[in-house]
């Protein structure tokens, strides 16, 4: 008995030692953290469960909303409702070409990095900002449910990322005020989670299809050690990428739909595939409202909207017409609404639209094994993390690739968060038998005369690494060095990724071939690279951490993170007044809809008390006092009380009496 | 075996410094007794792993990330050279220049080849070059396995050759080796834009 009673208290005391550290898992769709409590690691629970979703929402008075409350403005604020900006991070105008067109908001800014329009176009954010924002509100959560500030994180990053995508990260954790303690490949994360839970030894595929990218890991498991053997994918490839297909497939003339609406039918798709992972359904039906303003006709007194050519015959979507002719009457014809359109998506259908995507991961899938010398039947298992393979479809597909049922016990969507803490646990400290080994994804290298590229570290190399190589000059008299760091697998430099561009000067001048530059590329355990040049005749020498081609430089990091904190009450105010303003709104619009439908349940004094609170309300939300708006929204709270207690009345009696509500509401005569 | 190898290492010539697939050396560091084997061509790769996971969880990064700024300086450049060690030794062709450049003997960048495996060579270039423009993935394909196919006979004449230190033959197979390589790094390029 006594032992019993120590305990919490001694584990109190260990809980108190142990350094407040967090896994972050910053997804494309969803956003989580995680950390090891005990022995095992837990997610970080918030509001409405563990994830955050990975939507920032800018609003015109300068507020900033994170994740769910955000999401709900996606609809009437599209352009300054910023979701899968992982899609955007680290990455210039000239990667963005293919996705842009389908993005709501608007992109500015140069081939060096993007920017995005919002606020009512009053400010320009970069993607890292918005990253930033949603690891603030992590933040926030894990401080909040761990009681004190956060001492350092792991953040993950989809295996694929190349160095430009990886440091934009790490700066994005550093403007939201983390300690990033290490950045970490997400399917390496995600092993370590079922390494431990499950103690499994042998060799594994993670494949990892998340909101908008790709990743596919091969790993050995021995006893604590993680080693990647081999990883691949697309860092440009995920779910998204299915409501996308969904939608072209659908409506053939996307293109001519406003952006709003294209958001509106993307969001539409992402239901219905999510719908469909129901095993239950084999069929749902896509549904969107389309703006008035489109060109229409008519037939049999039915409007039915045009999604076709603009101004040339319409190509009809109502799903019960063929080739343009009703298949039965028109006045049947009930799914064909003015201003709606509709189509049944089976999960054939689905598996169809998928194909294209699914291949891409099939080829991956094929390289990291070649990659890894190993052949399919060599793997003990294989692991699905991400969101996007809850989707029967996926799952079907890599099952069949691989020819085995993958392992799917640990949630996909937390997975990676789990593994991350138990990264973060040993970082700090903590006793986790755990040793990861992880690789350089895409090999690295330095353009050489012609465009042709060297490569000085291969991909699927183990970090920290480091090479070394001598380069000589090409032409006489030659006394400078153009370096250019570029990575990817491509021949040439112009089809690699621009990593940095750097010159070394000062070599005497000498007959070509005679001057020489040692080139010495070293990467850190978080994957991250720094390249230093030494001339060997003078032994002059410069170094940089590679200065990104993209993303920001040291420099706008510091601005921004002093600027964060100059602004930082003024951002808090901001934000909280943001939220309560979108709470209030709710409140109102709810409010309005009980007093018009239960109009026979309110007396006069309740409905002018209700009426007076809210003016007030209405009153304070003009202002810029978050407190006053949140003082008004209980005023109105307690002024419905009676009427509210009136309504959940009624609702207990139909219920018991077992009649529907409407039933009800007919009984009290409205 | 070890002792007819220079223990200093090989030279630092910049030549061979310049080599494709010679992994850097931090400090001339041995990458041999780093993972506590003697300089062979035979490796027992599941000797070998153990070893690497065995080191890697005492010098690895993360065991020491809460030590002083220069600890951890220190033990990166340990780790990586562990790393290093390991991607040279488990590949046989890096292993094999290794010991190669140890001997001193070192391939220069305008290496003599037989000129009957050059001419073959060219000609099978030019065909993989025609095959990729036409988008032939099925002859690429073969090409590759062909190709493959001399990569593992190549490869399976070294361990005699070091076994008889006949340090000149075993030269001019890693030429060679060179050559196929960079073949069949063309083959995967091409399979990966089809």
């Amino acid at each position: 008995m006594l032992m019993q009673i120590a305990e919490p208290g001694e584990s109190k005391i260990k809980e108190a030692c142990k350094p407040r550290v967090v896994g972050i898992d910053l997804g494309t769709t969803n956003s989580l953290s995680a950390h090891v409590a005990d022995a095992a690691p837990e997610v970080i629970d918030g509001d409405g469960g563990p994830l955050v979703p990975s939507v920032v929402h800018y609003a015109a008075d300068g507020g900033v909303i994170v994740g769910r409350p955000a999401q709900a403005r996606a609809i009437e604020a599209p352009h300054d409702t910023l979701a899968s900006v992982k899609r955007l991070i680290g990455r210039g105008a000239k990667d963005l070409a293919a996705v842009r067109a389908m993005l709501p908001y608007e992109l500015v800014g140069d081939d060096r990095a993007i920017r995005i329009r919002v606020a009512g176009g009053r400010r320009v954010v970069s993607p890292v900002e918005v990253s930033a924002e949603i690891l603030r509100e992590l933040k926030a959560r894990a401080e909040a449910a761990l009681g004190g500030p956060i001492e350092g994180a792991v953040i993950t990053v989809p295996a694929y990322f190349d160095d430009a995508q990886r440091q934009a990260t790490r700066d994005a954790g550093r403007l939201a005020g983390l300690e990033v303690m290490r950045l970490l490949a997400e399917p390496t994360a995600a092993a370590v989670a079922y390494g431990l839970d499950r103690g499994s030894t042998g060799t594994y595929a993670v494949f990892d299809l998340g909101g908008g990218t790709f990743d596919v890991s091969i790993l050995k498991l021995v006893d604590g050690v993680f080693e990647v053997k081999a990883t691949g994918g697309d860092s440009a490839l995920g779910g998204d990428d299915l409501d996308r297909l969904i939608v072209m497939a659908l409506i053939p003339a996307v293109a001519d739909l406003d952006r709003r609406t294209i958001g509106a039918a993307v969001a539409e798709a992402r239901r219905v595939k999510e719908a469909l992972s129901d095993l239950a359904l084999d069929k749902v039906t896509f549904e969107l409202a389309v703006p008035a303003d489109l060109p229409r006709a008519g037939s049999n007194g039915i409007v039915h909207q045009v999604l076709g050519q603009r101004g040339a015959q319409y190509v009809t979507v109502c799903d019960r017409l063929i080739d343009g002719q009703p298949t039965s009457a028109a006045s049947d014809c009930t799914t064909c609404m003015p201003g709606r359109y509709r189509h049944d998506v089976t999960r054939a259908q689905l598996a169809e639209f998928a194909q294209p995507l699914l291949k891409r991961c099939g080829k991956a899938c094929g390289r990291v094994l070649k990659d890894a010398e190993l052949d399919k039947a060599e793997l003990d298992g294989v692991i699905l993390v991400g969101g996007s393979t809850r989707s029967p479809v996926v799952r079907d597909y890599v099952a069949t690739w691989f020819a085995r049922q993958p392992l799917c016990d640990l949630d996909p969507e937390q997975v990676v968060a789990l593994g991350a803490a138990v990264q973060a646990d040993v970082l700090a400290g903590g006793k986790q038998n755990v040793t990861l080994l992880d690789v350089v994804p895409l090999s690295l290298g330095i353009e050489m005369m012609g465009g042709v590229v060297e490569k000085l570290i291969h991909r699927n190399t183990t970090i920290p690494t480091g090479a070394t190589q001598i380069f000589t000059t090409y032409a006489d008299n030659q006394t400078g060095f153009d370096i250019h760091v570029v990575q990817g697998e491509r021949e040439t430099a112009d089809a690699c990724r621009s990593l940095a561009r750097f010159v070394l000067r000062g070599v005497p001048p000498m007959v070509a071939g005679m001057g020489r530059v040692e080139i010495t590329f070293l990467i850190d355990a978080d994957g991250l690279l720094k390249v230093m040049a030494k001339e060997l005749t003078t032994g002059k020498e410069a170094s940089i951490e590679v200065v990104p081609s993209y993303g920001l430089s040291d420099e706008e990091v510091e601005q921004m993170l002093i600027d964060s904190f100059e602004h930082a009450e003024d951002d808090l105010a901001r934000r909280n007044l943001a939220i309560e303003r979108v709470e209030a709104e709710r409140i109102l619009a709810a409010t309005r809809a009980a007093f018009a439908s239960d109009a026979a349940l309110l007396d006069d004094d309740v409905r002018a008390a209700g009426e007076a609170a809210m003016r007030d309300l209405e009153a304070a939300m003009a202002g810029t006092d978050y407190l006053a708006v949140r003082d008004k929204i209980s005023a109105l709270d307690v002024a419905t009380k009676p009427f509210a207690q009136l309504r959940m009345n009624r609702a207990i009696a139909a219920q018991l009496h077992g009649v529907s509500l409407d039933d009800a509401a007919r009984k009290v005569g409205v | 075996m070890a002792s007819q190898f220079n223990s200093s290492g090989p030279p630092r010539d910049p030549a061979a410094a310049d080599d494709r697939g010679l992994a850097p050396r931090a400090g001339g560091d041995d990458p041999f007794a780093l993972l506590g084997l003697s300089p062979a061509y035979d490796v027992d790769l599941a000797a070998l792993e153990r070893a690497f996971f065995e080191r890697s969880k005492q010098l690895h990064p993360d065991r020491m990330a809460s030590a002083p700024a220069a600890e951890r300086v220190a033990v990166l450049s340990r780790s990586r050279a562990l790393n290093d060690a390991y991607q040279l030794i488990k590949k046989p062709i890096p292993r094999a220049e290794y010991l190669l450049a140890r001997a001193g003997v070192t391939i220069g960048d305008n290496e003599r080849l037989d000129p009957a495996f050059l001419m073959e060579i060219l000609e099978l270039r030019e065909e993989l070059a025609e095959a990729r423009a036409a988008e032939n993935t099925e002859l690429v394909a073969r090409l590759q396995g062909a190709m493959q196919a001399r990569r593992t006979q190549a490869l399976e004449a070294l361990p005699g050759l070091f076994a008889a230190s006949d340090m000149k033959a075993i030269k001019d197979r890693l030429i060679v080796l060179r050559y196929i390589n960079r073949y069949l790094e063309e083959c995967d390029a091409a399979l990966d834009e089809a």
